[in-house]
């Protein structure tokens, strides 16, 4: 079994009509076993950045530290929050530091810019970035998100719809994987802030 | 990797396995079958749906756990036989004489086998008898049996709450909230719950759906 799939879980970003969308599981186990049921992987940065992280979950936790270590730096230095896309660069260039050592996590990065322009990304764990128009997936089963994500996606959605959408997608995908499930977090980023919602779903 | 906790039963890449939880239980007059419904290869969920208790006669059952298609031939094998058996015989069989069959064939075939099967049932001769058959071919006649992956889960569970000389409806309700018990713990078990009961009068076959579950975190 690969490292990447020790713990399990599943990240989904999604962009909406001035807005972005990011969901996860929340589901931790030890290979097949299920440990906690309440274990986050999307973490906020700024007012308008979360990242979800999928992967091994010490690293999980400790890139969260990492980079809010490291945005908080950038405020203190910059006197302002980052942008989107800087912030997507700098875990780029901090997971390629550890190229031949490297943090096994799968980032998936949604925010949006002062103007409300919504940015999503992903990486790969050496930090190959991926910045696409439409949703990014990380995680145990992204061929089942992908194809679900593929088949609902649509360009603009309100919050409401995107909301409603993601949330099907990511049930759909995870009642199809082993390794994840166990509840679901969704976030969305509008320019009023940020509205979350847990979703209880099929426990096993 | 290779280690014994990724791979428990030593499946072949892609190799179907009912990872599962299996368990029954007899009372007087009868037996109770119960499992889950997934079915994994790797940890992608192909079926989660499934049935795993089969009949092997009218009045015999069988649950199985390991790989799919290992249990599923040996089923089929188990329920032949019996078939000639008992047009020979005239009667109806002795579950002892189907759960002996199984073990015949899991335990002659055992280097190429992984299955963990359960034979329970109900005759005229001996009543409601829960026969186990891990894997290996060992047999064993017990009150109540659990088998599968999930079924490590459960072990204290089961030891808390079973008392011996339920009624029907108690050991359902024993069956119904173990299995969901394990399935909220192990990966490898999910879906819904699938009773059986056998007894003097007939079969039921109840299914128990993910919202119905007694076990919720």
């Amino acid at each position: 079994m690969s490292i990447l799939h020790y713990n399990g879980g599943a990240i989904m970003a999604m962009k909406g009509k001035d807005c972005v969308g990011i969901c996860s599981d929340l589901r931790l186990g030890i290979q097949t076993q299920t440990v906690a049921t309440n274990f986050k992987k999307i973490f906020p940065i700024t007012d308008r950045i979360m990242i979800g992280m999928a992967g091994l979950a010490t690293d999980v936790l400790t890139l969260d530290q990492l980079l809010k270590f490291n945005c908080n730096m950038y405020k203190l230095r910059e006197n302002r929050d980052m942008k989107p896309e800087a912030f997507a660069a700098l875990v780029s260039t901090l997971l390629y530091e550890k190229r031949f050592s490297p943090w096994f996590i799968e980032p998936v990065i949604a925010g949006l810019s002062e103007d409300g322009v919504p940015f999503i990304s992903g990486m790969d764990l050496i930090g190959a970035p991926e910045v696409p128009d439409s949703f990014i997936t990380a995680g145990t089963c992204t061929p089942n998100l992908n194809g679900v994500c593929e088949s609902f996606y649509e360009k603009d959605l309100e919050p409401e719809q995107l909301f409603q959408v993601m949330s099907q997608c990511l049930l759909a995908a995870v009642d199809r994987d082993a390794l994840s499930g166990w509840g679901a977090e969704v976030h969305i980023i509008t320019t009023e802030g940020v509205h979350t919602r847990q979703i209880k779903c099929r426990q096993d | 990797m290779n280690s014994l906790d990724s791979n428990p039963y030593g499946l072949r890449d892609n190799e179907l396995s009912s990872g599962t939880t299996i368990m029954a239980v007899t009372f007087d007059g009868g037996v109770v079958l119960g499992a889950d419904s997934r079915v994994t290869s790797g940890s992608y969920i192909v079926n989660r749906t499934a049935d795993k208790i089969q009949p092997v006669h009218d009045y015999v059952w069988a649950c199985r756990s390991g790989s799919a298609a290992d249990t599923q031939a040996i089923s089929d094998y188990v329920r032949y036989y019996v078939d000639s058996h008992v047009t020979s015989l005239g009667r109806l069989p002795k579950v002892k004489t189907c759960a002996t069959l199984m073990s015949h064939i899991c335990y002659g075939n055992k280097d190429n086998l992984m299955a963990g099967m359960i034979c329970a049932g109900w005759d005229p001769y001996d009543g409601g008898q829960v026969y186990e058959v891990p894997i290996g071919g060992t047999l064993l006649k017990q009150d109540f049996s659990i088998g599968g992956s999930g079924s490590t889960y459960i072990y204290g569970l089961v030891d808390s709450l079973y008392k011996p000389g339920m009624t029907k409806e108690e050991c359902q309700d024993f069956v119904k909230k173990c299995v969901s018990h394990a399935m909220a713990r192990d990966g490898s078990s999910g879906g819904v719950v699938r009773i059986v009961t056998v007894d003097q009068t007939g079969v039921k076959k109840e299914c128990l759906l993910g919202n119905d579950l007694p076990y919720l975190p």
